[in-house]
């Protein structure tokens, strides 16, 4: 099951690799939140999956972003623990119909802008078509696509 | 053709298919299985924040990478980690403020 992290994480609620910032509860009740169960899968897979081909850190975050979303996105970059520098946040406010992506510096260099927005584009016209979870997989798709596999400086 | 047949026929089986499509698309326990969201409603859920499952091997920042694996040498100490041993202690930023990491990426509407 995908890691949760939570913004505030209670007390019982660290997981495996949590630290102060994430929480990271494995999600047991989906009927509480806005993903069911097969959906839940598909997102695990998708984030999973593209992590493992592209050697990034992708995280998701699904919820409001205030008033400001950029400031907003890239706060919540900064404290998704792990190495952030190497980290992608894919940040979608449903109720504001935003959507922010937000690289970290050894990232953007193989994850431009240019193809951030790309993925941005392809998201959005899904998002508009009120495919919440299509939109989320093509665009984690696409962005690994982009990114490619990472060098592989010790093969043997 | 006898009356019987032809009210079998005609008005029985035309009905039964009819009768099979609005049980198929009118049947509610399939439309649980999905994601409802439609564009400008409201989202009164709670955010939710994923990352990549950390016990997968090859994923970066999982369980994995940390322990150390056969065929992979541990980590060097670097001229910063020696120096570090020696006594003194790392910079560590005030708790509150948080580094800005974010070096690029997109935003859109729809």
């Amino acid at each position: 099951m995908t890691q949760q992290l939570n913004r505030q994480p209670a007390a019982d609620q660290h997981g495996p690799s949590a630290t102060d910032q994430t929480g990271n509860s494995s999600v047991m009740e989906p009927g509480s939140g806005p993903f069911s169960y097969r959906d839940l899968a598909r997102l695990d897979e998708a984030l999973t999956m593209s992590a493992k081909e592209t050697g990034l850190r992708f995280t998701l975050y699904v919820g409001e972003l205030g008033s400001d979303t950029r400031a907003t996105a890239e706060d919540l970059h900064a404290r998704s623990g792990g190495d952030t520098t190497n980290s992608v946040l894919v940040a979608i406010s449903p109720g504001q119909r935003v959507l922010e992506i937000v690289t970290g510096t050894a990232a953007a260099r193989r994850l431009p802008d240019r193809a951030c927005a790309l993925a941005v584009l392809s998201m959005t016209s899904r998002l508009g078509a009120g495919d919440l979870v299509g939109a989320i997989i093509n665009g984690l798709r696409q962005l690994s696509d982009a990114a490619g596999h990472p060098a592989r400086r010790n093969a043997h | 053709m006898s009356v019987l047949e032809t009210v079998l026929i005609y008005g029985v089986v035309p009905l039964v298919i009819v009768l099979l499509f609005a049980a198929v698309t009118l049947f509610p326990g399939r439309s649980k299985d999905r994601t409802k969201y439609r564009p400008g409603q409201s989202w009164d859920y709670a955010p939710l924040w994923y990352e990549p499952h950390p016990d997968v091997p090859g994923v970066v920042g999982g369980h994995a990478e940390d322990a150390p694996g056969a065929g992979h040498a541990a980590p060097r100490l670097g001229a910063t980690a020696s120096v570090l041993a020696i006594g003194q202690r790392p910079y560590v930023p005030e708790a509150d403020t948080v580094r800005r990491t974010a070096a690029g990426g997109a935003r859109g509407t729809w």
